[in-house]
């Protein structure tokens, strides 16, 4: 694994996003001989599967499917990686593209960084961590998570008090705190967006109080409360550490509604609901546990199979989209919800002591502006042509995965390859063109 | 028990909408109109299976909902409604086909359908109104007092003609609805107490006096929305204000008809002129904000407005600024041309507002409330049993 790169540096092809998409697509050219950059704006490769406990429909462990992918990306030779790396701006001439990279700093030099966490024990500040969304909290410097890559300590400059302790106990001296920003901008053939998704706000309906409970939970927090190495090991709803006796998942809490702006379907929301809710049944036996629903779009190899043995499992299913949801005594949560497949008593007041709002999937970036592809009306990076869903506005710029809309694992993945494929493709041609000129 | 489906049911209701761009069909029914709505709580649930009786072309079922007159239009399902399906323009343009529902002779409907039917239902009531009194006018004088100009007592026989007639028209308006909701009731097992009749009705009528349910459908809504509006603002004390007014002119109106000898002239001290005065008034504050807010067009329930959402209240509007204008001109040492003018629009108008009562948005004074009484009639048997259940 390299990370010692300077503007000379002209890879084949430059990967945006080390998520599962940009971890397969960068695999995918690099076994085929391409050299690629893989750019990743936070400090780990691994994006937001590496943090989910398990995946839909086999149940199989999510870290055992990324952190192999997440090796075999850092150990091999034809694949550079850059994190805590921003992509400020794409411009193509001369029929090749520019990126301008923005390296922010970590603080700690990373070649003489051996990992060894002496600074992270040191360390006595500590914040929320965001790999576990805020539950558990994490020292100011330290390795981002266990199976973090690279294993190398970072520095978070907002809340670091630079008492120096870090650099007082690092055996190798890799502190450093005067780390400046580097800009460089690299030369590429081909460029793979694959910048991934972000969740809207919990807070998003007014309607759902979110702000006024912390028994309201979006669903990567309780992925992470379900992942056996979790903030608290088990799963506690957060105000009190209760263990919850009755959960609510509250679905299209942040898509399929235009009064938010969020008009599409997240394709991924009801699947990972009756994942979820499976876990739970098996984290919490004694639990009632209902999921309120529109339309369950189990659409995928396996799906309704999966739906159908979550329903024979005893999760209740109420269809019925979730009005309003109010905090009342003890930290519970009322919701209000016609059920509207109850023709005697359809509007119900039902109390729960933990809910999870299915938040909507939109844009993880917005690359409109500062780079060549067109973005269509949703946010997400069009992809004009329908049989060949990788390509872009913009000729030698292809995309994967969510970034180009709402999709799953499995999907992000095929589509991945189809992206490596497209661009493969592309560098063949051009460099065929070059040959014969 | 057989259902008649309409085919064309939501195109006919749509007909009914604000603007064009009522987008009901839209919905997917998830039900987060009904869950929302802060008035739902305690019947079937509205506006969801109502929107669902159009969507299916249930026109029986919908016409025998009193669902429809539950809902006060505040919209908190259009603002939350995932769809932007509207419900609440919905629940009006229903109320508005309800209306011409029960109207067997096809004037409502002419009159709620469109612009162009409703100022043509309006420019023929005033035409024959104007006809019967031009009929028996005194051209002469331009200083003749306003009843010799107009003789009071035949305005007061066309009144009593014109009675009747609305009156009928209203009482087959009741029946129609009645006699649906009592059917539908039936068929679905209800029975009806008549021991508990006096009661629904007093309740309704209490609800529609002292606004309760329209102060709980804002008190349960948006803060936010709710902090913007001072109090002197608040949709039901506007409405209120216009309802509480118009009774006031009408108390006024009908003692005078009873009391005071036609023709005489009473000083402005009188009781019955203080009152109708001060109703005028009330009323015409109201008024002004609901066609302020119709024109600014930015809030609910004042963002869209069909036709007939803006003619009942400029109609109303009209007439009670004529009506002062009329009372002013009494006092005048001589009326003038322009006084006689004012007082025959004043009576014209007067007579098409009785006129087109059943017919119009107006309807609403007799349908709300009666719906209201017919609800709670229907589900009072149910709340006494039980009470007397826990007491044995």
């Amino acid at each position: 694994m390299n990370t010692h790169i300077n503007s000379d540096f002209a890879p084949d092809a430059l990967v945006i996003g080390a998520g599962i998409a940009g971890l397969q697509s960068a695999l995918d050219l690099a076994d085929q001989g391409l050299q690629v950059l893989l750019v990743e704006r936070q400090a780990s490769i691994g994006g937001h599967m590496i943090a989910l406990s398990k995946v839909y429909p086999t149940l199989d462990c999510a870290s055992c499917i990324t952190t192999p992918k997440m090796s075999a990306v850092a150990h091999h030779p034809n694949i550079t990686i850059l994190t805590n790396t921003e992509v400020e701006g794409i411009e193509t001439r001369e029929e090749a593209h520019h990126v301008r990279l923005l390296q922010k700093p970590t603080y700690v030099n990373f070649d003489k960084c051996i990992g060894c966490r002496l600074c992270e024990y040191a360390c006595d500040t500590e914040y929320p961590d965001p790999f576990e969304e805020g539950l558990g909290s994490v020292r100011a410097i330290a390795v981002p998570f266990t199976n973090a890559i690279p294993q190398k300590a970072v520095l978070n400059a907002e809340v670091c008090g630079t008492c120096g302790t870090c650099a007082r106990v690092c055996p190798t001296g890799a502190i450093e705190y005067d780390q400046q920003p580097r800009k460089l901008t690299i030369r590429t053939d081909a460029v793979i967006l694959a910048s991934g998704f972000n969740l809207n706000a919990l807070t998003i309906k007014p309607q759902f109080n979110a702000q006024r409970s912390r028994n309201i939970i979006s669903p990567l927090m309780l992925e992470r409360l379900l992942a056996p190495h979790g903030p608290y090991g088990r799963v506690l709803r957060p105000s009190d550490g209760k263990m919850p006796s009755s959960i609510a998942f509250v679905q299209c809490a942040g898509s399929r509604d235009e009064s938010i702006g969020v008009s599409y379907c997240s394709r991924v929301c009801c699947m990972y609901a009756i994942k979820q809710a499976m876990l739970l049944s098996g984290a919490l036996p004694l639990a009632d546990i209902t999921i309120y629903y529109m339309d369950i779009r189990a659409f995928g190899k396996g799906y309704e199979q999966f739906f159908q043995n979550a329903k024979a499992m005893g999760i209740n299913f109420v269809r019925g989209k979730v009005a309003r949801i109010d905090p009342v005594d003890g930290g519970d949560l009322s919701l209000r919800v016609e059920t509207t497949e109850d023709a005697e008593n359809p509007l119900q007041v039902r109390h729960h002591d933990l809910v999870v709002l299915a938040q909507g999937m939109i844009p993880g970036w917005q690359p409109a502006a500062i780079t060549p592809v067109a973005c269509a009306s949703d946010g997400f990076i069009a992809t004009p042509s329908l049989v060949a869903p990788t390509i872009t506005t913009a000729p030698g710029i292809f995309v994967a995965g969510t970034a180009a809309g709402p999709k799953d694992i499995v999907d992000t993945i095929a589509e991945a390859g189809a992206a490596a494929m497209q661009a493969s493709q592309y560098l063949h041609q051009k460099h065929s063109a070059i040959l014969v000129a | 028990m057989t259902r008649i489906v309409n085919t064309s049911l939501m195109r006919k209701i749509k007909k009914h909408g604000a603007g064009r761009n009522l987008d009901v069909s839209a919905c997917f029914n998830c039900g987060n109109c009904t869950a929302v709505c802060p008035l739902a709580a305690d019947s079937g649930g509205f506006p969801r299976r109502v929107i669902r009786m159009a969507q299916v072309g249930m026109e029986q079922e919908l016409l025998a909902s009193e669902e429809l007159w539950r809902c006060y239009a505040c919209g908190e399902c259009t603002q939350t409604c995932p769809r932007q399906a509207d419900p609440a323009a919905f629940m009006a343009a229903a109320r508005s086909y309800a209306i011409a529902g029960y109207d067997f002779t096809g004037l409502a409907a002419l009159a709620n359908r469109s612009a162009l039917g409703n100022l043509a239902v309006f420019a023929v009531f005033s035409a024959v109104f104007s006809a019967l009194l031009l009929s028996r006018m005194n051209p002469g004088h331009p200083n003749f007092p306003l009843f010799d100009f107009l003789p009071g007592e035949w305005i007061h026989q066309i009144g009593v003609a014109l009675f009747v007639v609305v009156g009928l028209s209203m009482f087959s308006g009741i029946a129609s609805m009645t006699w649906r909701i009592w059917r539908q009731s039936r068929s679905q097992g209800a029975t009806l107490h008549f021991a508990a009749l006096p009661g629904a009705v007093f309740s309704a009528l209490s609800d529609a006096l002292f606004h309760r349910r329209f102060q709980q459908c804002e008190a349960e809504s948006d803060a936010e929305v709710l902090a913007a509006q001072p109090w002197y603002q608040r949709p039901w004390l506007v409405h209120a204000s216009v309802m509480g007014g118009f009774l006031a002119m009408l108390l006024a109106t009908t003692l005078d008809f009873l009391l005071k000898p036609i023709g005489s002239t009473v000083p402005p001290w009188y009781p019955m002129r203080i009152l109708g005065t001060a109703g005028g008034i009330v009323c015409l504050y109201g008024l002004s904000i609901v066609l302020l807010r119709r024109a600014q067009g930015k809030e609910h329930p004042y963002k869209k407005s069909s036709f007939a959402d803006w003619f009942f209240p400029v109609l109303l509007t009209v007439t009670v600024l004529t009506g002062i204008l009329s009372e002013l001109i009494v006092y005048l040492p001589s009326p003038t041309t322009f006084g006689h003018v004012v007082f025959f629009a004043h009576v014209v108008l007067a007579m098409d507002l009785v006129a087109l009562l059943p017919l119009t948005k107006f309807a609403h004074v007799l349908y709300r409330t009666l719906a209201l009484a017919l609800f709670a009639w229907r589900h009072a048997p149910a709340a006494a049993a039980a009470s007397v259940g826990v007491e044995a």
